[in-house]
């Protein structure tokens, strides 16, 4: 028994007993069973395990603490509407938007934050962490920190590119195809079905060996092959728009298909079409991130959080935690842009009614 | 059956109150209400005038994001359901108070037998076994006089009509024999020959058991034939209460007069032009959906500034006619004819100029406006389209447009339609149609939708337009009031075929054909006696339906 023992169970035994107290009900749960929890770990796992504890707990107030400071900060920065949209917003999409946030600043700005080249070797392969390195270098020498930073701008990028225009396809031909009818709406159909009865790894490696890797042919295939669900979404949500008098009155006005489509359809469609976005954005990211550590994907030198994960996997073995760091950057935008999808979706759904 | 008198239900200074806008507004403000056993009692009102609110309380239930505000009292039979745990309040709802919702079609499970729905209250209660539940519900059925009561629970919900269903939907409340029930507009969704039917079911069913009711509408004449005691509610609050003869004969608000005097809303009859061809003329129009015939040899003729109004139940091919007009369905044969000229059968052949001249108004404003465009656009679009109008130009005629359906431009430019009302939405409607700058507007039930005060409001528009830009209407409505209103002339329409036409005084003067006969005198009237007398004319059995299954199956 030491000191930090003894505060530790004082504090969470002290917390819990005042949320009963002020009768907060989740509190009280949260505080008690971690209490109940902690019991059982300073058996087994001793003072080690309840510092991982308190880190844990103290990472996640810190998370939230900020995830709280950069919603207020939104409040305060957007114009009128969209602050009272932020207002309502749960704390996760505070912390996913800012996650995002992040990403994009140092995506955008990663030659003047990281503090090498993506490709300049610097140290010898696989040194540890020093003042200059703030996470080591991989096995060729290369500043992890600055290819980490590189590596947003080039796997985020590419992943949100081929969702643009996975979504540019798929929601257009869904559109029409509500708005069309007919033998075109079966015959895009059909083609769909197609597409999506290979499975995409398969589907993607394929194309790509036939192509040849580079970035422009990887976009274009991971776009073909999630354009189909883009097609899918669109099409029912654009099936129910149809039906409505509006786009009767509008036909009978004489107003041509693109129109429709454009001004009274997708206006319509487009809070389903934006939470499906977020979804894809994470599932071309990881498609991207896959291809990559099969080596099919984004090219080295170039910097990406995939390949990073293969090509430093050896590291594991001697117990390094370096591979893992790409690979919780994944991880982490893959969260948060969940977190904000999750959000979307409940506002477009209708369920805080 | 007892006749017992005692009060059932006690509302005492009943304040609810609804969030919105992050903070609580009060949208109830202290109404006070009792029933005795067996006693209806009417609660009229607007849209927005806590009706349905205080039915759902009488429950001791509210609406998500509503509340019960603190002081109020609502007791049931000597308990006090705002202090009744939620487990109990469960148990009483279903068993001892029912609902019966506005919209059959949409509270039954579309999934489940109407029998396995209606025994599933009795048997989760323990109040009655399954197959004592199933003979009392076909036993229900029958007193309800739905054709082939041993069978018809066996169906689906989408096997049956929608008045079959609404029957079915107030067999399932008496299922438990509940000591209350409340209707929620249990008839706004029907036709005239179908809302008798129902009514007299409903009738019938809670004199026989004694059971109390509550019992919503903004239908005064449908309140006349159902209640004992009327209450007229406003914004909230209760103008005034009266038994329902004391009410009909001597109202003492204003508000309510001004209910009383929606029906007065008259104009005088335009006689046919004698010369000139007619505006449009339908001839020998036969139509079909895929392979069902649905149209059968429809023809007649609207002059210019005349209003042609098209009644008949659901079903009877008024809409397709509209459709045939417009284009949207061509006709397998005959034509349509504008000023002496055929039409293109589908609309995408015709011309801009023919499409601009012929407009449409709908029944549902809510899904005939975009709610994602501002109304200066819904607007401005045809104004846009048609006449080429742009910047400064567009925005005066959106404005004189706004000025010509009575909202005020300043205030209505730049919203989108959810923030409007239903009347304003309609009105809305109406301006997006007259931009095109059209001779001819077909409204389709615009004002079955609204509560008549508003459909009032309507009326009087549409008529004022028409007198000022010459507008000619055909009018489809099922609501012989609106006929009785607005129109010149009557085309009365059943299965697909015209079964009878001419002026309006000719088609409301004896005799008549006999369907005309059987929908003229469905309207409801303001007389508490008229449903009793009707009834007894008709003789019980006679009515709609069930007489008709039962004559085939003899």
């Amino acid at each position: 028994m030491n000191y930090f023992i003894i505060g530790f169970y004082a504090l969470v035994i002290g917390a819990s007993t005042l949320a009963a107290y002020y009768q907060k009900r989740t509190a009280f749960i949260l505080l008690f069973s971690l209490t109940l929890v902690s019991f059982v770990m300073g058996i087994v796992g001793g003072e080690a395990m309840l510092w991982g504890v308190t880190l844990l707990a103290g990472l996640i107030a810190f998370s939230a603490g900020v995830s709280y400071s950069f919603r207020e900060f939104l409040i305060i920065i957007l114009p009128r509407d969209a602050s009272k949209e932020m207002r309502t917003a749960p704390l996760t999409a505070g912390f996913g938007l800012f996650v995002i946030f992040t990403y994009t600043i140092a995506g955008v700005f990663a030659p003047i934050i990281a503090p090498y080249g993506e490709a300049e070797v610097i140290s010898s392969a696989f040194a540890p962490a020093d003042e200059n390195m703030l996470l080591g270098a991989d096995q060729l020498g290369r500043d992890m920190f600055s290819r980490i930073i590189y590596g947003a701008r080039n796997t985020v990028g590419l992943a949100l590119l081929a969702t643009i225009l996975a979504f540019l396809m798929g929601a257009t031909a869904g559109l029409y195809a509500a708005t069309k009818g007919g033998k075109l709406d079966q015959l895009l159909g059909r083609i769909v079905d197609v597409i999506m009865s290979i499975p995409s790894l398969i589907f993607s490696l394929l194309l790509l060996s036939i192509f040849g890797t580079n970035t422009v042919t990887l976009i274009i295939v991971i776009a073909i092959i999630y354009a189909p669900r883009v097609f899918r979404l669109a099409r029912s949500v654009g099936g129910n728009v149809v039906v409505m008098d509006y786009i009767e009155a509008a036909k009978l006005r004489g107003e041509g298909t693109w129109y429709l489509i454009r001004k009274e359809i997708l206006p319509n469609s487009t809070a389903p079409l934006v939470a499906e976005f977020g979804l894809e954005f994470c599932f071309v990211f990881l498609l991207v991130a896959g291809l990559s550590f099969l080596g099919l994907g984004i090219q080295p030198p170039t910097a990406d959080w995939g390949s990073m994960v293969r090509e430093n996997a050896t590291l594991i073995s001697f117990g390094e935690m370096t591979p893992l760091i790409p690979a919780a950057a994944i991880a982490l935008l893959t969260v948060a842009v969940n977190f904000v999808v999750d959000w979307m979706l409940y506002r477009s759904s209708g369920l805080k009614e | 059956m007892s006749q017992d008198k005692s009060v059932l239900l006690k509302i005492k200074n009943l304040r609810i109150e609804g969030y919105s806008d992050e903070k609580w507004i009060e949208i109830v403000h202290g109404v006070d209400l009792t029933l005795h056993r067996g006693e209806v009692m009417g609660l009229i009102g607007e849209s927005g005038a806590g009706k349905s609110t205080i039915g759902l309380a009488a429950m001791g239930f509210t609406r998500d994001g509503c509340r019960i505000s603190e002081g109020s009292s609502i007791e049931f039979d000597g308990m006090e359901l705002t202090t009744t745990p939620a487990s109990d309040l469960q148990s009483l709802r279903g068993a001892r108070i029912a609902y019966v919702a506005q919209s059959a079609a949409a509270s039954f499970n579309p999934a489940h037998k109407l029998i396995d729905q209606h025994t599933e209250a009795p048997v989760q209660y323990r109040i009655k076994k399954r197959l004592e539940s199933q003979e009392d519900a076909m036993e229900l059925y029958e007193r309800l006089r739905l054709p082939n009561p041993r069978e018809i629970g066996f169906r689906y919900p989408h096997q049956v009509s929608g008045g079959q269903l609404q029957r079915a939907m107030t067999a399932m409340a008496m299922a438990c024999r509940p000591d209350l029930i409340i209707f929620d507009e249990p008839t706004t969704a029907l036709d005239v020959t179908t809302q008798i039917e129902v009514l007299s079911a409903i009738r019938d069913i809670v004199d026989q058991f004694n059971t109390a009711a509550i019992y919503i509408t903004h239908d005064l004449a449908v309140v006349a034939q159902m209640a004992d005691v009327i209450k007229v509610l406003l914004k909230g609050d209760e103008v005034e209460e009266a038994d329902t003869r004391t009410m009909l004969e001597n109202p003492k608000d204003d508000y309510t007069k001004s209910l009383w005097a929606v029906r007065d809303f008259k104009r005088d009859q335009k006689p046919r032009p004698t010369e000139g061809l007619p505006l449009i003329s339908v001839k020998n129009v036969d139509a079909s959906y895929g392979d069902t015939p649905v149209l059968h040899d429809v023809s007649f003729d609207i002059f210019e500034g005349m209003t042609v109004a098209v009644v008949g139940e659901s079903g009877s091919g008024k809409s397709t006619t509209a459709r045939c007009i417009t284009g949207l369905l061509p006709p397998t044969s005959g034509e349509v004819l504008f000023k002496g000229q055929p039409l293109p059968p589908d609309y995408r052949n015709r011309t801009k100029d023919q499409l601009r001249q012929a407009q449409m108004i709908y029944q549902m404003a809510d899904t005939a406006l975009n709610p994602k465009v501002k109304i200066c656009d819904i607007i401005g679009r045809p104004a846009q389209f048609y006449s080429g109008l742009h910047g400064p130009e567009l925005k005066s005629r959106v404005d004189e447009l706004l000025d010509l359906i009575e909202l005020d431009p300043s205030q209505y430019y730049n919203r989108y339609p959810p923030e409007l009302s239903g009347g304003q939405k309609q009105r809305i409607g109406i301006a997006r149609s007259l931009a095109a700058d059209p001779t001819f507007i077909i409204c389709d039930e615009v004002t079955s939708a609204l509560d008549q005060l508003v459909a009032e409001g309507i009326l009087r528009l549409l008529d004022k337009l028409q007198n000022e830009l010459n507008l000619s209407y055909m009018f489809i409505t099922h609501d012989l009031a609106t006929v009785r209103s607005i129109a010149d002339e009557v085309v009365v329409m059943q299965y697909g075929k015209v079964v009878e036409q001419g002026p309006k005084d000719e088609m409301f003067k004896p005799p008549h054909h006999e369907y005309t006969d059987l929908l003229l005198s469905s309207v409801p009237e303001m007389d508490p006696d008229w449903l009793t007398t009707l009834l007894e004319e008709r003789g019980v059995d006679d009515i709609g339906e069930a007489a008709r299954a039962s004559k085939q199956e003899d």
